[in-house]
């Protein structure tokens, strides 16, 4: 049976892994290198790494970066930020990302989740796609590392993505992000109805429990980043509770 | 060492795949061309992405011809890994045009997913196996490999099938014939199991 | 397989009042680009020490031993300056600790000799050394996994002490400053005041690792790992082992503790130790200088910068001096430490030169320092990194 996978994220930032709460993501944690060695001696699943502040500072991915860890990373990795064109996934393709997330490209760089699925297939293409509630109550899709509106409603973004292409949704709720609360399970649920594509849940996972829960939403897989970072808790034991739930996981 | 040729023909991410052989103590090299595939003592043609593009590359790059020799009159021994293994075939409903290496009696196609399941088949999954392969040495079946593709090989022949997986019914997870394999899954991310197998493969002689 | 990365250098930000680097692990800047370890110390003004006082003794009071079957509490010390410090201020409140030492991997003579200057003030004491065998391969694994060569070490200063509160069921762990300053320890807490492994994991240290994540690596087996391993929550909360942190219920300054310590016989070093600005830290281990300059490459700031941002605070030198102080001190290659060549450190952990000087390449961040066109970070006349920038640009 195909297993369930956690994954943890790691955000980076000017120079080093950060974390925040809501997308405020202001507080260095600490060493790439040393997360992604922790992580790989734990065998973790896979790893999503993001550049979160690649496309408000008006840059593409920083190649450079992404070499150095791939190289330190058997694990398989998908890496985000920036992404605005085909050449930026051929470009992290190329020094070592498995699978490379689209965030606001999806919103303003149309018809790259297209070109990019032909050349390099759908099964390396994730749309990351960051949900926020609004004043009034409705949520909806907001880019530029949370800080752009772009009024666009979820469901109908993550259904023209996987129209064009896309292998993997990755949800993640700006709100709960860093909160360790539990997941946007509605938003995730909606996705998860709407599209064939397997969906990862992120954002505000805080214990094993809320992986249960989304997974009970339907998504396929979750991620987390502020559980591993701030509490005691591993992906290893995650793997347990989730297994001990009835979910098919690694040995 | 062993000289071991990783056929990089631009579309994917050949780092893994070096690192990975060059743990198991194999001295491995980026292939670009027909002198590259001659010196080898074993060749790894990795592959993420289209079919059709992948073709259309190989092709560019005039490595097809080459890679025959080696592999089908020579009997240099050969691991394909995910498209990599999917280009043995005849031919993929994938893209549209053209045709796959031809090595195999097999056809690519995309995966129809079960009640519950999605595509593309993207996570750990069980290897399922009989023990007999000599590229399965040392790894239990039922042992998780990472896979993420959204098409799969079909082969005529049940002969060549050393592996499935428990995915839309069954894929095929390794094939083999003589000393030309093929993985759908990627060793070189499957951590410990994955680097085993590298290794029964470095040890496969003609 | 580097592509050429369009991204110009990033400016280092720096504290406006101490010295402190953005870069520092769970440090954050106000806007006024103030650092938290600077608002945390001005805060101290508004604390009343006397509360303070009353509250240590109320705790000390609930956890001594009341028939003598016992010692009153455990103080994990290293024979340092504040391990002096300690001592002499719980042996004034009239209790009898047990000290209990975790020894370091690469003693020093100095080591030894404030180690039993200590025993001196009038303790008991034990010492706990791991197979050094052993040790040395955790070291070595440590070094390359996660850069940090005193992982090993800082697991079991965390660990032994717990362990022997846990089989001498002496409920209380008297430690000395907390990194975060404002934190009393458990003790303190209004419920449950019992110390947990999540608590270890949360302010440990340990980076997320787990010293039974390296059992199978070259050799390790889990039985070599006896000491290192830390007692379950059950056993935890039988003996009810809990802590506190005297630098919250006193005031805690290094500067004024060595002179204490040196008053009742502790030992400095002749002249200021390699990559630090003072001669009374950090003696008792030959290895410190390799994690310090490791904390460099990382974070962009080594020791000197810790010490400079102390001394800012308290106002006995300038920013400006500060800023030079560090320029000339911080981030040095370790070619020695304590006067110990680093081959004499290397050669026991069974690691050559090189090895580790790609070790340390892999580990240095190289968005702090200035590269050349391949992105290989240039070295001065004495062989250092040179930072982007070492003070903000205005």
């Amino acid at each position: 049976m195909l297993k369930t996978r956690i994954i943890p994220t790691l955000l980076y930032r000017d120079f080093g892994l950060v974390k925040g709460v809501g997308f405020d993501s202001r507080r260095a944690i600490g060493n790439p290198l040393q997360a992604i060695k922790v992580y790989e001696m734990r065998g973790v699943d896979e790893l999503i790494f993001l550049d979160v502040r690649a496309t408000l500072e008006g840059r593409g991915p920083d190649f450079a970066l992404i070499d150095d860890l791939a190289d330190e990373c058997f694990m398989p990795l998908t890496v985000g930020g920036g992404v605005r064109g085909v050449d930026d996934v051929r470009g992290l393709l190329r020094v070592g990302a498995d699978k490379v997330a689209i965030n606001t490209g999806l919103i303003e760089c149309p018809g790259l989740v297209r070109d990019a699925a032909d050349q390099f297939g759908s099964q390396c293409i994730v749309a990351s796609i960051d949900v926020r509630r609004r004043a009034d109550g409705a949520v909806t899709v907001w880019t530029r590392s949370g800080t752009n509106d772009t009024g666009r409603d979820l469901v109908e973004v993550a259904v023209e993505a996987e129209r064009d292409g896309a292998g993997e949704i990755l949800v993640t709720s700006a709100d709960a992000d860093g909160t360790l609360g539990g997941y946007d399970l509605e938003s995730i649920g909606r996705v998860a109805c709407a599209v064939g594509i397997p969906v990862i849940a992120s954002g505000g996972a805080g214990t094993s429990e809320h992986f249960v829960e989304a997974l009970g939403a339907g998504a396929s897989a979750v991620a987390a980043a502020a559980m591993f970072h701030f509490t005691e808790q591993t992906p290893l034991e995650g793997r347990r509770h989730i297994g001990a739930a009835g979910y098919p996981v690694r040995r | 060492m062993a000289r071991v040729a990783v056929v990089d023909y631009g579309l994917c991410n050949v780092d893994s795949v070096l690192r990975a052989l060059s743990q198991c103590g194999a001295q491995a090299y980026l292939a670009h061309d027909a002198t590259d595939i001659k010196t080898a003592d074993k060749i790894v043609l990795p592959g993420v992405g289209a079919f059709d593009a992948a073709m259309a590359e190989l092709t560019r790059a005039d490595l097809i011809s080459p890679l025959a020799d080696a592999v089908l009159a020579e009997q240099v021994p050969f691991l394909g890994i995910c498209l990599g293994m999917q280009l043995l075939a005849r031919s993929s409903e994938e893209g549209g045009a053209a045709g796959g290496l031809d090595w195999f009696d097999a056809h690519v196609r995309r995966i129809q997913p079960g009640i519950d399941e999605r595509v593309p088949h993207v996570g750990w999954n069980e290897v399922d196996h009989d023990e007999s392969s000599p590229i399965l040495a040392g790894i239990p079946t039922r042992t998780d490999f990472y896979f993420v593709h959204s098409y799969h090989l079909e082969c005529s022949e049940p002969d060549e099938v050393i592996a499935t997986t428990p995915f839309a019914g069954r894929v095929t997870a390794v094939v083999g014939r003589g000393t030309v394999f093929g993985v759908q899954f990627h060793p070189e991310k499957s951590q410990q199991f994955g680097l085993r197998l590298l290794a029964n493969f470095l040890a496969v002689t003609a | 397989m580097a592509m050429t990365t369009e991204s110009s250098p990033r400016t280092i930000r720096y504290c406006r009042t101490c010295v402190m680097p953005e870069t520092k692990p769970d440090i954050l800047f106000d806007d006024d680009q103030v650092c938290s370890a600077c608002r945390n110390f001005a805060s101290r003004e508004d604390v009343d020490w006397d509360i303070r006082k009353r509250q240590l003794l109320e705790i000390v009071e609930r956890y001594r031993s009341h028939d003598n079957t016992r010692h009153d509490c455990i103080v994990p010390v290293s024979g340092g300056k504040d391990s002096h410090f300690q001592l002499i201020r719980l042996l004034e409140l009239g209790l009898n600790p047990l000290c209990v030492t975790a020894t370091t991997d690469h003693l020093t003579d100095i080591g030894r000799r404030n180690i039993e200057n200590m025993k001196s003030l009038g303790v008991d004491y034990i010492e706990i050394t791991t197979n050094p065998v052993v040790r040395r391969t955790l070291n070595r694994v440590a070094l390359e996994q996660v850069g940090d060569i005193s992982w090993p070490e800082h697991v079991s200063i965390f660990t032994s002490p717990v362990r022997e509160a846990v089989n001498r069921r002496i409920p209380l762990l008297v430690w000395g400053e907390n990194p975060q300053h404002e934190y009393g320890g458990p003790a303190t807490a209004s419920s449950d005041q019992t110390l947990t492994r999540r608590w270890l994991e949360e302010f440990g240290g340990l980076l997320g690792l787990r010293v039974s994540d390296l059992v199978g690596r070259d050799g390790i087996e889990a039985r070599h790992l006896l000491e290192y391993t830390y007692p379950s929550d059950t056993q935890l909360r039988d003996v009810g082992v809990t802590g506190i942190f005297l630098g919250y219920f006193l005031p805690w300054d290094g500067w004024a503790n060595a002179m204490l310590a040196s008053a009742h016989g502790f030992e400095s070093w002749p002249t200021v130790i390699e990559g630090s600005l003072v001669t009374y830290e950090n003696l008792d281990n030959a290895q410190t200088g390799i994690h310090d300059y490791f904390k460099f490459l990382k974070y962009g700031f080594g020791r000197a910068t810790d010490l400079a941002c102390m001394q800012v605070r308290r106002d006995r030198i300038s920013r400006a001096d500060a800023v030079k102080l560090v320029k000339m001190h911080d981030g040095k290659f370790p070619w020695t430490y304590l006067g110990v060549e680093i081959e004499a450190v290397l050669g026991p952990i069974g690691m050559t030169l090189d090895e580790f000087q790609s070790v340390c390449d892999r580990f240095t961040n190289k968005r702090l320092f200035v590269c050349d066109r391949h992105g290989v970070p240039v070295r001065d006349r004495d062989g250092d990194l040179v930072k982007v920038n070492d003070d903000n640009p205005d």
